[in-house]
């Protein structure tokens, strides 16, 4: 168990900010331990990151990635956690996965640096590793018991991040983000139990049920469930669980009020990989398992999809909080998600991905401008202040650039995500693809007039318009950290637009394999043309 | 065939009856220690004066009103321990009317495991005097020490203790009984005393209400029960379980007197498990009685009914391969009492009630399950998996719903705990009794990894599996599957349904816990037995639902089930 690096990526963080959170608390000669819980989380997180980096330096090239069904690597013999019921301790990380891992582990010190002053650090900290954990944990598990554990372990992290250190109305907007997802994340489980009670006879295997939550036995066995409809049912509820946790119209409701109240660490991990989550889970579990039934409602994501891409754009053009505005468009951009996978294309599928790791570097980047915005300048009105580049010109730049990502500007790293996703849907639907192609013109209009609003446009070439939150003193500029931040995310988003390639040909490969493997049977079979 | 009077008592019966040897042992020690004093006796005619100890005034030690509450600690500690060593011993006979075996030790080890932790809790639980002053931390040691001696009146800690002893003398015999008569005795000890410890708190109006409510209503169910026994024995001459079995297979047709008798007795252990209709008395005996009292009758009490259920519904009435008769009345019942059970708890304002309510509930899931094993379409292998799948569900029961009751109770010490305001806000008062709190809230509910999810997945997956495979495997839809299988799936889709239901009330608690502002900031009694029986369940319930511990005690009660099926 030691000797495999996915497990001790997934528990060293949960079980340091455990010790981190509990030790101080039954003993006072801890009390040095909290003092040092800020620099040891973010040694571990380090340390967590480097590891994954080596991982990926070391290993990239040896793997096939498109061989979809042994695409994994670094799985290990599984161990057994509950045999009665068939659950096991198994990890593993594909070509789907390892970009979500690797982000994780880069978001993580990055937000831990973005808030290095904050509040209670020897509390805040120690949450956003034991969140690195959890995120780690659903990424890598290949045992959907395991992966639900997991799943449900985010929200406690996340919820105390809200609840403790978030804004004014921080206490609805952690209960709604509760509710929201907890809600889903049941209505999920039901489907999965139904997956799991179809599995096949393993009672040798020391299972009191005869039934296993092996994540690969649970998807290649759904053919045992007796009828096509309750098929479609069970993919359904999986789609509700996901949907919510992407989030996609008409579930998106506690996203944005999450956003505008969590605290930018949080926002940051929420919007970067938390997001993602719902699209691993919709990609591994809903469609590997039931691609007939992922062809047959094609219609229900391209609507889902574009209702969620348009009405995000829409939404934003309205807003006047920062924080609002950058939360909208991440459920814009998840639309585009949506809209990938229901092409049915190697392309776009990869696009999908793409977008989930684009976004993951992109959304963090933005959710950082808007707290030091509302750090620096205690509002999050864009129309308040006018012509910020005069007094903090570094908090502009990046603002700028994070902007432009967003908006898909070619060289920058969502511009790939975009193009390839809409190619894939011209190749799939047609003339259909000015739909997406239009309303990404919105997405440009309410990103450039608030640039506009908020970075330039001040009568006095020297001076811009204070916000009266300022009451009249003179703003300084982002700190160091908080730069620093920045400036890795900023890099990566021009790196990633430049040489997308890097995790551009791994993604393609995993998703021509999987596309082979799993949905052109399906498609055929319900007469689609593949 | 013995008869019960001569019950051979040799060493071997002896050791295999350790458990409630002990509990008697115990009665004894607890009415004689709190009564030793300094009498002594002048023989006549001398001035040689004996100690007869019995008497006078009493020595310091036998005088602490603690005595009591420690002698019974003891006593379920030891009966605990040897309850749970002879669960591996081989089965054995005592008197014709006993067996014990591993299936009664593992129910025998269940219930004492209730009653130590009822006994741990409720230490500093009993104001005998209604002026009686509750310790406070500003209090100085010396006053400490006083106060706790007023609010505990060593006569009515005595009688206490009694009545808990009992209880659990009942209830361990009650596992063994092969006789229907020795088991109505058996039951009716352990009822007669939890009447009385109801009613316990007879100063308050709402504690005479609620022994004299559940009395009235147990004890018509009782006599119901016993008549249904009588018709059993009008028909079959016998009340030996064994002899039953036999008549009731070899009965052509169904002999009216033995369906109404079972029907009768199925009232009697109804009420027991409180299903409904038979449930109306609960939930005011648990809002009405001591906390750790209520914990008791929702788990032990209440597995209790279910062994008799076990006894009379599986092993007399289930014929080979075909259905019970009693089959469609209890799976309709098991619906029904999950549905009210959950929508009763969703209005209730008062956690105690809601407890309860969600207690009710939780006999439905378990008598759907039961219902699957007389469907006849289950083999005996399949019904070993659901058995087991409640028993174990019965066994984390006494973690989480005790664990439960035992909160409420620490909030009671403050007068406290019967209005869902007051746990306003304990998540700021006292952390780690709130967030105990709520992963019992968040295992009755069923959420993983606790325990309650094991052993309600384990139920789910019972009946799924008995009756899916009767489905059509007709590709066209959802509407004919859903025709063609086997009524007993609904039962499946009604646990689940009414899971889901029941997330809104159990949620509720931890968001008043977590969210609202708390009447007073003041933190929780110390009251470290308490609190310590509280952390215990805590514990268990996680370790109850991952990892090796779950496996033991899972192959526990799988390897009794399995004997219990196949003698």
């Amino acid at each position: 168990m030691i000797n495999d690096p996915l497990t001790v990526i997934t528990l060293i963080p949960i079980l340091v900010s455990l010790a981190l959170l509990i030790l101080p608390k039954l003993s006072p000669s801890a009390e040095g331990l909290a003092r040092a819980s800020r620099a040891i989380s973010m040694g571990v997180s380090l340390g967590m990151l480097a590891i994954t980096t080596m991982i990926f330096f070391g290993e990239i090239g040896n793997v096939d990635w498109s061989n979809y069904n042994s695409g994994y690597y670094l799985t290990n013999d599984s161990i057994a956690l509950i045999p009665s019921i068939g659950v096991h301790w198994k990890v593993g990380a594909d070509a789907l996965s390892f970009p979500m891992i690797w982000l994780t582990t880069l978001l993580i010190p990055i937000s831990m640096l973005v808030e290095w002053d904050a509040k209670k650090g020897h509390l805040f900290h120690p949450l956003i590793l034991m969140m690195e954990g959890a995120l780690i944990g659903v990424f890598v598990s290949l045992d959907m018991f395991v992966f639900y554990a997991f799943w449900e372990l985010t929200l406690v992290p996340m919820f105390f991040l809200i609840m403790i250190w978030g804004g004014e109305d921080r206490k609805y907007a952690s209960m709604k983000f509760f509710i929201y997802t907890f809600t889903a994340s049941v209505i999920m489980l039901i489907g999965i139990l139904v997956m799991y009670l179809y599995t096949p006879d393993v009672a040798s295997s020391g299972s009191v049920t005869g039934h296993s939550f092996d994540m690969s036995v649970m998807i290649s066995s759904t053919e045992f469930i007796p009828s096509e409809g309750l098929r479609h049912l069970v993919w359904l509820l999986l789609l509700i669980g996901f949907a919510t946790k992407m989030p996609s119209v008409p579930v998106h409701t506690w996203l944005p009020d999450a956003h505008v109240q969590a605290p930018t660490a949080g926002s940051m991990l929420l919007a970067g990989v938390m997001l993602k989550m719902g699209a691993y889970g919709f990609l591994r579990i809903a469609v590997a398992a039931f691609p007939e039934s992922t062809v047959v409602f094609i219609p229900l994501l391209i609507f889902l999809g574009m209702a969620s891409l348009f009405y995000g754009a829409w939404v934003c053009m309205g807003q006047t909080n920062l924080k609002r505005m950058v939360a909208y468009s991440s459920v814009s951009h998840m639309g585009l998600i949506f809209l990938g996978i229901a092409t049915m294309q190697p392309l776009g599928i990869a696009g999908a991905l793409f977008m989930m790791f684009a976004h993951g570097i992109i959304s963090p980047l933005l959710f950082a401008v808007a707290g030091a915005f509302k750090h620096h300048y205690h509002t999050l009105e864009i129309g308040s202040m006018r012509g910020i580049a005069h007094h903090s010109p570094w908090l502009s730049a990046h603002m700028m650039l994070g902007w432009m990502a967003s908006l898909g500007l070619p060289l920058l790293a969502g511009f790939v995500a975009e193009v390839t996703i809409l190619i894939a849907f011209w190749m799939s639907f047609g003339w259909l693809v000015l739909l997406p192609t239009l309303t990404l013109i919105i997405t440009a209009v309410y990103y450039l007039t608030s640039m506009q609003k908020t970075i330039f446009e001040s009568n006095d070439p020297h001076h811009g318009i204070l916000p009266d939150t300022l009451h009249g003193e003179e703003p300084r500029d982002i700190t160091w950290h908080e730069n620093a931040g920045m400036i890795i995310l900023g890099a990566l988003t021009i790196l990633f637009g430049i040489l997308p390639f890097i995790f551009w040909d791994m993604m393609s490969e995993w998703s021509s394999g999987f596309l082979l493997e799993t949905l052109v049977q399906a498609m055929q079979s319900e007469g689609v043309k593949p | 065939m013995t008869s019960l009077g001569q019950l051979p008592l040799d060493s071997d019966t002896a050791s295999s009856l350790l458990p409630e040897t002990m509990m008697l042992a115990g009665l004894i020690a607890i009415v004689l220690i709190p009564n030793l004093g300094d009498a002594k006796f002048r023989i006549p005619l001398t001035s040689v004066r004996v100690p007869v100890l019995l008497g006078g005034s009493r020595f310091d030690l036998t005088n602490d009103p603690r005595m009591p509450n420690r002698i019974s600690n003891i006593t379920f500690l030891l009966a605990f321990l040897s309850s749970l060593v002879l669960i591996s011993e081989s089965p054995r006979e005592v008197g014709g009317v006993l067996m014990a075996d591993g299936f009664s030790r593992v129910f025998s080890t269940m219930f004492l495991a209730a009653l130590l932790l009822v006994s741990v809790a409720t230490t500093y639980r009993i104001p005998a005097k209604t002026n009686a002053q509750i310790p406070d931390d500003s209090d100085s040691e010396a006053a400490i020490d006083r106060k706790i001696s007023v609010l505990i009146d060593n006569r009515r800690q005595v009688d206490f203790y009694i009545l808990l002893i009992m209880v659990g003398l009942g209830m361990s015999m009650m596992t063994m009984a092969t006789n229907l008569f020795m088991m109505i005795v058996c039951i009716e000890l352990a009822s007669l005393s939890t009447y009385v410890l109801v009613a316990f708190h007879k100063e308050s109006p709402a504690g005479g209400e609620a022994g004299a409510k559940y009395f009235i209503v147990g004890s018509v169910a009782s006599a119901i029960g016993i008549y249904g026994m009588s018709l059993l024995y009008l028909w079959s001459g016998s009340l030996d379980l064994d002899v039953l079995k036999e008549s009731w297979q070899a009965m052509d047709g169904v002999d009216p007197f033995a369906a109404f008798g079972i029907g009768m007795m199925l009232v009697a252990f109804g009420f027991k498990v409180s299903a409904a209709p038979f449930h109306l008395a609960a939930p005011d005996a648990y809002s009405g009685a001591a906390s750790p009292i209520s914990g008791l009758l929702a788990t032990a009490s209440k597995a209790m009914g279910f062994v008799a259920l076990f006894r009379v519904l599986v092993i007399i009435t289930v014929p080979e391969g075909a259905e019970a008769l009693w089959m469609v009345a209890l799976g309709i019942f098991s619906v029904v009492t999950m549905t009210w059970g959950n929508l009763a708890a969703l209005t209730s304002e008062n956690p105690k009630r809601m407890l309860a309510y969600s207690s009710v509930a939780h006999a439905g899931y378990m008598l759907a399950a039961i219902a699957v094993v007389g469907s006849g379409i289950s083999s005996t292998e399949e019904s070993v998996v659901i058995l087991t799948a409640v028993t174990f569900h019965l066994a984390v029961l006494v973690l989480f719903k005790l664990g439960a009751f035992l909160v409420i109770s620490h909030l009671e010490t403050e007068g406290k705990g019967h209005s869902i305001e007051h746990l306003h806000g304990l998540g700021n008062r006292d952390p780690m009794i709130a967030g105990s709190m709520f992963l019992f809230v968040l295992s009755l509910a069923g959420v993983p990894p606790l325990s309650g999810f094991l052993s309600k997945l384990l139920m789910i997956n019972g009946i799924v599996s008995t009756s899916a495979s009767t489905g059509s495997s007709d590709t066209s839809g959802i509407a004919t599957w859903a025709e063609s299988v086997d009524p007993l799936f609904w039962l499946a889709t009604a646990i689940v349904l009414n899971s889901a239901l029941s997330l809104f009330y159990y949620l509720r608690i931890g968001l008043v816990m977590f969210f609202e502002e708390p009447a007073s900031s003041k933190p929780l009694k110390a009251a470290p037995s308490l609190r310590m029986a509280i952390f215990a369940c805590a514990i268990l319930t996680l370790l109850c639902g991952v990892g090796p511990v779950s496996e033991w005690l899972l192959d526990l009660v799988n390897g009794a089930i399995d004997s219990f099926m196949h003698q």
